[in-house]
């Protein structure tokens, strides 16, 4: 039923830029202002390193989330394509239902919990690693 | 069936909310405390608020309505409620949460720097709280007459007094408490007497045998592709930009707290989702003839009586009344509290004053439209309030959070496309297909075709508007997927 986990939830690892000394942009703190806000006005000094890691980390969580929302999305796509190609499962009967209006009635949603539940943990991990390199310093 | 029940049912539940509504003012003392219950609130709890509010009528009884009346393509309206909080997780939670904003107007304005994004925002968020809360309100004079034969309206106004009351009381500490309680009553509500009627039922005959109940014909398998997608798009991306959902994530502590709560939401969502499919299951086995009457929409309200006998039977009625009841105080007292927010904050000044005042104007306009129209199905007509929100607000929010590049100008143009192109496909849609009935589908359910045109003009504008970018674009997008430090008390906004 969640067949389509396995390609939702691939090692999201974003490339490892290496360790550098930054200043940690705290969210809100003026020291994190940046003042270039035009994308072409990379290398300068630190400031801007620490400018890099956070594109790095919004680039990462959007990613994330556009893979695990294709993948839920294709999963739920392949599941319902598979109960609507077998005909058998219209005239098989549990508690009087056939079983094709039984799966699409709950098979949807232990997919959507499963890639919820990875997603949290995946996310915490690109913020982890986010933080271990900010805090380098 | 008899009234003295549903007066009973719909007395309970209106007592409860407001004596819990009253408790909770005892510790809501400042303005913060008022909109954001100063975000103590626990995810557990949080979690059973956020269902609370959102499982409103076409949740608790338009669902089991449809499949009876439709068939499975029914059940697509619960996958996508529940789905609609995975994009929710995936996209919008943790960011929003830390963005400090407490409404979406407040999260436009600080994005964009603009009053006028903001503006329009405001407007967008009413419109949609006041259509809405139409549906619920339609659910009560709906529940109220088929339950005590008192004429329609007596149910909409009861609900839209108790709902301004409790909210311009007790604001949105209390509301957190009501809500929660309101989704394990929901929940109760339903679950108790479908267990029942399983457990009861074995010596009823089904009024139609399973092969003509459950015809090949409205199964899975049959499949509308257009529609099933265009109504996915509408509710995944629609969920995004309630109102009402919102304001809930604000009272989360931090961006883990929020994501942590949404997967509870799903948890919840799913279980409850079980039980209205379960009473439409047995109503197209035992209650075909509703579909007829023009009251599927009352299917839940009907079943209990009609399948178990005495007193058993009266006691179950009452729990879905009073489940039902719970859905249209909560789903609005939740819309009401939100919309109340941004009225006060944009024309009242932000006092708890203009909180009161709000909360009454926003439970009253909803009432008028409700006794001048004439009320559709629950699911579909909340359906497209989905599509109108995934139109409109989805893209600006979605961009804002995850695209520097968005401007004030790109977002207004976004927004206003969105809503004329979705608002006249929803209102004037009736008109057109007249003549041309192969559109019939495209304008029925529009989502598939305005979310994307109204991405598209959002993206074009603000790329033809880089200097338009705001100064501040990359601290607010830092302070958006930074996580808090660890001791997590991050200084508001």
């Amino acid at each position: 039923m969640t067949s389509g986990d396995a390609d939702a939830a691939p090692d999201p690892r974003p490339p490892s830029p290496g360790r550098v000394r930054v200043t940690a942009p705290h969210a809100g703190s003026p020291a994190a202002s940046v003042r270039s806000s035009s994308p072409e006005a990379e290398g300068g000094p630190t400031s801007d390193i620490a400018g890099v890691y956070v594109r790095s980390l919004i680039r990462s969580q959007l990613r994330l989330g556009i893979v695990f929302a294709l993948g839920f999305v294709v999963a739920t796509a392949l599941f319902v394509l598979a109960i609507a190609l077998v005909p058998q499962l219209d005239t098989t009967f549990v508690l009087g239902v056939p079983l094709s209006w039984l799966l699409l009635g709950v098979g949807v949603y232990p997919l959507a919990i499963t890639v919820g539940g990875l997603y949290v943990r995946a996310a915490s991990r690109n913020e982890a690693r986010y933080r271990a390199l900010a805090e380098d310093r | 069936m008899n009234p003295a029940i549903g007066y009973v049912a719909i007395a309970a539940v209106a007592v409860a909310s407001a004596l819990i509504g009253f408790y909770g003012l005892r510790v809501s003392r400042t303005t913060s405390d008022f909109y954001v219950a100063s975000r103590t609130v626990r995810p557990w709890w949080n979690a059973s608020a956020i269902g609370g509010e959102y499982l409103s009528a076409a949740s608790f009884l338009g669902i089991a309505g449809l499949i009876l009346l439709t068939g499975s393509s029914a059940l697509w309206f619960p996958i996508g409620y529940t789905a609609g909080y995975l994009m929710l997780l995936l996209f919008v939670a943790a960011p929003l949460r830390r963005s400090g904003a407490y409404t979406i107007p407040d999260f436009t304005e600080a994005r964009l720097d603009s009053l006028w994004a903001r503006r329009v925002t405001s407007t967008l968020v009413i419109v949609i709280g006041w259509f809405y809360i139409v549906p619920q309100l339609q659910g009560a004079a709906l529940t109220v007459r088929i339950t005590t034969g008192l004429p329609s309206w007596v149910g909409s106004l009861a609900v839209a007094v108790i709902v301004a009351v409790v909210v311009a009381a007790g604001g949105m500490r209390s509301i957190t408490f009501v809500q929660a309680f309101q989704f394990w009553l929901k929940l109760t509500a339903l679950a108790i007497p479908v267990v029942a009627i399983l457990l009861l039922v074995g010596d009823v005959r089904p009024a139609l045998p399973p092969v003509e109940a459950f015809p090949p014909s409205a199964g899975p398998g049959d499949l509308e592709v257009y529609r099933t997608v265009s109504l996915m798009v509408a509710l995944l991306l629609g969920t995004l930009g309630l109102p009402h959902v919102l304001v809930r994530f604000y009272t989360n502590p931090d961006g883990v707290a929020a994501r942590r709560t949404t997967v509870i939401v799903l948890v919840l969502l799913s279980v409850f989702y079980l039980f209205p499919t379960a009473f439409g299951f047995l109503g197209r086995a035992f209650a075909p003839d509703l579909a007829q009457s023009g009251d599927a929409d009352a299917l839940i309200l009907l079943l209990p009586d009609r399948l178990i006998a005495g007193p058993l039977g009266d006691v179950l009625t009452a729990l879905v009344i009073a489940g039902a009841f719970a859905a249209f105080l909560s789903t609005s007292s939740g819309l009401v509290v939100s919309l109340a927010g941004v009225i006060s904050q944009d024309l009242l000044g932000g006092s708890v004053r203009g909180f009161r005042i709000a909360a009454v104007l926003s439970s009253f306009v909803p009432l008028v439209v409700a006794l001048a129209t004439e009320p559709a199905g629950l699911a579909g007509s909340v359906g497209l309030v989905f599509a109108f929100t995934a139109s409109t607000l989805c893209p600006v929010l979605l961009l804002g959070i995850w695209w520097r590049g968005l401007t004030a100008r790109g977002a207004i143009a976004g927004m206003l496309t969105g809503a004329v192109l979705s608002g006249v496909a929803i209102l004037g849609g009736g008109l057109v297909t007249a003549g041309l009935p192969a559109l019939r589908p495209f304008l029925e359910q529009p989502a598939a075709w305005t979310v994307p045109i109204a991405v598209v003009v959002t993206v074009v504008v603000s790329l033809g508007d880089r200097r338009g970018i705001p100064r501040g674009t990359d601290r607010f997008l830092t302070r958006l997927h930074v996580p808090e430090p660890t001791a997590a008390h991050p200084h508001e906004g």
